[in-house]
Order: C-alpha cells, then structure tokens, then sequence
C-alpha cells in the first residue's frame, strides 16, 4: 500500500464517521441544511402535487374543483333544510364541518410524517443529502392542501350568513401547536414503521380512537360517563377545542389549560426530532428496497 | 515519479449488517435506544445473526487515480462507496478528505428517476437532490444535453426511455455536479459501447484536471482493463489485493475470487487480460 506524505495527511479534514454521525445533529446544522437544500425542498413539493395529476388534463386544477363540488353538495343539503343559516350560535353541520377539517389538519400531518420513510422512495440510498427535506416537503404540502379547501368552506359559509368575528384571524396561528403536536408523533412513528410496524400500527389505530376522545363531532361538555373523564385528561381536548372556538365563536377556550398543551406540545417537539435525527441513519441502512 | 497528492482516506472502516431481518430490525431498535441514551461505546463485536459487510477497510485516493475496484457480488462494493458517500454511517472507522471536495456517487441504472416526468424535469429533481441550485442546474443544461446525447428526447417522459438512455442520463446529471471525487458504480453497465467508450475518454480527461479522482467500481473485466490506473479487489469485506500493475490484480481476481467458474471460461478471461493491451 502507498504510504500517504504525512504533510499530505495533515491537509485533510473528517469526512464521516461514526462519532460525527451522532454529532452532527445540532439545531442549527437542522436549519443550515434547510436553507441549503431549500430548492431541492421545492422540487419536492413540486413532484408531490404534480405526479397525482400526471395523467389528468386538467391538473392542478383539481385541487380547486374537488373541494367547491364537495361545497356544492353542502349548499345542496343546505336548501334541503339541513343547516339553518343566521342562527346566533353557529349551526350542527358547520360546526362539524369546522372541527372536522381542524382534526383532520392534526391527523393529516401524523399520517404523512409518520410514512415517510416508507414514501422517500429509493433517493436517499443515491446522494448524501438532509432527511429532514423529506420532513419539510411534507409539512409544505400538508399546509397547502389544508388551505385550499379550507378557504373554500369559510367562503361558502361566509355565502350562507354565517358570521365570523375578528378573533377568528387568529385561527391560523392556533393550527401552529396542532401540527407541531401531529409532526412529532409522526416522527417517532416513522422510525418504528421501519423497524416495529407492530407499534405504528398499534399507534395508527389509537389515532383513530383518539378523535372519539375529542370533542369533535360533539361538544366538550358532553356527558358519557367515565369517558367524560378521558376527555378532560385529553390534551388535544383543548387544542382542538381552543382553535374551534377562536375560529367559530370568536371566544377563547380554557386559556390556561391550553397554554399548558402547547408548552408541552413545544416540549415533546423538540424532543422528538432530537430523537429523529439521532435515529435516522439506523432507520436508513434499514430501508431494504 | 511525482508525489502524487492524497484527497481521499479511508482508516479502518468497519461495517456490519444482519442476515435475518428481524434480526436486524431488532438492533436497529435496540442500537437507537443506546444512541438516545447517549452511550458511546463502539459496538464493534458481531452479536448473532451479523456479518461484517466492510471489514477493516483502509485505502487511499490520489489525485488522477481511476481506482477500479472489483470483487463477486455480496464482496462489500457498493456498501464501501455508499459509505464513502456519505450515505451509510460507518461503524467504526474514519475517512478524511480534502476540504470542499464534491463527492458525487452514481448507481445502478439511474435509479431514482421518475417515469412520469420528462428527462428534463428529472435533471431539475436529480440536480437538486445532489444539492445544485437552480441557477447551477441550468448552466449545466446544454452540458448534459450534448454530453447524454438525449436532446429532443429530454422532453419526452422518463417511462419511455431504454435503460441505455437511463443511464446516460443519470450519468451525465452525476457528472454535472462536477465532482472532486467521481464514484461510478455499474453506472456504465447497461448503455452502448460507443457511449461507454466516450465517457472512459472523457474520464481520463476528467482526472487530469488537479485534485480529482475516481472510484470505478465493476466486474466487467474489460472495462476496468481500459480505464483503471489502480485495482482493488474485495472480497468478505476486505481488501485481499491492491496493485498499480492492472493486469497483475485483474488476474489474481480471476484467480482467487471466482473459483466456481467453469475452468475454461476462467482460462478465457485470462487470456483476455494477457492479451489486452494497455
């Protein structure tokens, strides 16, 4: 073997190796790879919406037309005198309608984040490049097609005298700790749909469950015996709740309950992508495609 | 002769896989719990199930090098230039390089391509993804038009192109991104000859620019004869040979690796690098 020039030696720097591989996690190496691979990031954006409508002609467009018909079909059962509109208080339909779209935005996140892994698809066994632009594109995403038909509904809603107050402009800084809680149990799922499907499927079918334990098709102070109880112990109770409330009623609910919920939410978010990024090569080399 | 210079150094690498799938997805869980735990030790002892996929690698890479390396299929190859690359973490083990030096890794057949989308969409996708910018993808479209020799085609979707124009593609995007240290591994194996025989020219130009080297890694005897100036060969994880002399490697390979072959198709190969003339 050729013996290197000790001079020549000195000159090179530590590429990789175990030890960097636990150390190269910090915060702000999290945010330097963001901003480096920002347009990579957009390119993934890009191919996550356009690869849906690859086949279709009217593309893109159909992320615009599937929510107004499903708004038409709700000003349909509107005329048939299902929602009855000018009420004071907001009506069943829209307040379901609301909630729904508020839990779904939760649960959206958790499903996407939490098949990662599985949907990245054989690049990252081709180039050394941040996972997290996986993580990032799914959040960009999640965000856009939440707010396409989300201003759709409060449109129409808007169309059938339901009023909001000004306290609802808040409403999009009250889905912040929604999606931060929902991105931090995908992230700690995903790494256990690659090596514990056991758990992630358990976790996938509480998830489930869990929307039964949030007021969302039902009020908050609804009595069903000892589940009540589950309900109050229920951080997405208030989480939920507190944006529903901003958004439909213009009112803050349990204020002190919920800054507690999001403290926490922050909490186990940043715990949870500790976790992530230390885990990250293991679940890697684990990825048999 | 002329000290040639070090860009590349591989230390002691260790790198173990399972055999059985739970197994592995087993240690897995385990190995991050140490992680989140903040445990340092090296796990550098096989537990069951395990093998050593690179076992005490050291190799060096010189500027000008075209280090071909070869080895039987499951010697360590690809695991090796995944690492160098920086996308598997080795388990024990060092490489050092000279400071921002690209290194760029192609595959296969130019996985990871979309079917969907045109080829030039995927040189947007694939550019980004080796971390150019916009502003870099385009300056180097009419490079990767001429040099794929794809043009026109390049508008058309990916799911119709041969796995020749796959792969001329993937290589010419890899090749793009102007790498300090090129890693080829069966990249050129599908794809014509004349394409093939462009892109060795085009290599041993490429490495006399100063600081760049390639790691060229195949089985395909003939190629290497053409384009190597240095040989590995791998085998269970180790380096068993290294040599500048090609020809002598090249034969202690036919010899020594492939001893289930057929003995007149060994013969034949040999014969084939005794004859080749360099």
């Amino acid at each position: 073997m050729q013996i290197p020039n000790p001079d020549n030696t000195r000159q090179l720097e530590l590429w990789h190796s175990y030890q960097r591989a636990k150390g190269k996690n910090g915060w702000l190496t999290l945010v330097q790879n963001i901003r480096n691979y920002s347009y990579f990031i957009r390119q993934l954006v890009r191919i996550s919406f356009l690869k849906e409508f690859k086949r279709s002609y009217l593309g893109l467009l159909w992320l615009f037309i599937l929510p107004i018909i499903s708004a038409i079909i709700w000003i349909l059962l509107n005329g048939a005198g299902i929602i009855k509109p000018g009420d004071t208080s907001i009506s069943y339909p829209a307040y379901v309608l609301l909630s729904t779209s508020i839990w779904g935005f939760f649960v959206e996140i958790y499903k996407n984040t939490s098949n990662t892994f599985l949907a990245g698809g054989k690049m990252k066994l081709l180039a050394r490049f941040p996972y997290e632009a996986f993580i990032v594109e799914k959040v960009i995403v999640h965000i856009l097609r939440f707010v396409i038909p989300f201003v759709i509904n409060i449109i129409v809603l808007l169309l059938f005298g339901v009023r909001f107050s000004w306290v609802a402009l808040l409403f999009p800084l009250t889905l912040i700790p929604l999606l931060i809680l929902g991105l931090s149990i995908g992230l700690v799922v995903s790494i256990f749909r690659v090596l514990l499907d056991d758990v992630a499927i358990f976790i996938d079918q509480a998830m489930g469950f869990l929307m039964f334990l949030t007021p969302v098709v039902y009020a908050p102070d609804i009595q069903i015996g000892f589940l009540s109880q589950l309900i109050h112990l229920n951080p997405l109770t208030y989480l939920v709740g507190f944006s529903r409330d901003v958004l439909i009623k213009g009112t803050f609910y349990e204020p002190g309950l919920w800054s507690i919920c999001v403290l926490l939410t922050f909490i186990f978010f940043v715990i949870t992508v500790r976790i992530f990024m230390i885990a990250e090569p293991r679940v890697i080399e684990r990825l048999i495609k | 002769m002329v000290e040639k210079k070090l860009i590349l150094s591989v230390r002691n690498l260790y790198k173990k896989f399972s055999r059985d799938l739970k197994y592995n997805l087993y240690y897995g869980v385990r190995d991050i719990f140490f992680d989140i735990m903040g445990s340092n030790q090296q796990r550098t002892g096989l537990r069951p199930k395990e093998f050593w996929s690179i076992n005490d690698i050291s190799l060096d890479l010189f500027a000008g090098d075209i280090l071909g390396i070869v080895g039987t299929n499951g010697s360590g190859k690809t695991t090796l230039m995944r690492i160098i690359a920086g996308i598997y973490y080795p388990e024990a083990g060092t490489i050092h390089k000279l400071p921002k030096k690209k290194v760029t890794a192609v595959f296969v057949l130019g996985a990871g391509l979309r079917p969907l989308f045109t080829g030039r969409e995927n040189i947007y996708i694939e550019g980004a993804m080796y971390g150019m910018s916009k502003q870099e993808i385009e300056s180097k479209m009419t490079f990767i038009e001429e040099f794929s020799e794809l043009r026109d085609q390049l508008d058309r979707p990916l799911g119709n192109y041969s796995s020749g124009m796959r792969a001329r593609l993937a290589y010419a995007i890899a090749l793009a991104t102007e790498p300090d240290i090129f890693i080829i591994d069966e990249a050129l194996a599908v794809g014509d000859s004349l394409f093939q025989t462009k892109c060795f020219e085009h290599l041993k130009q490429y490495v006399q620019q100063p600081e760049k080297a390639v790691l060229f890694v195949s089985n395909h005897i003939r190629k290497v004869l053409k384009i190597a100036n240095r040989v590995l060969v791998m085998n269970s994880g180790q380096i068993i040979y290294e040599s500048t002399d090609v020809k002598a490697a090249l034969n202690f390979y036919i010899n020594n690796c492939l001893q289930d072959l057929d003995e007149d198709i060994r013969q034949v190969k040999l014969k084939k690098v005794k004859n080749y003339n360099l």
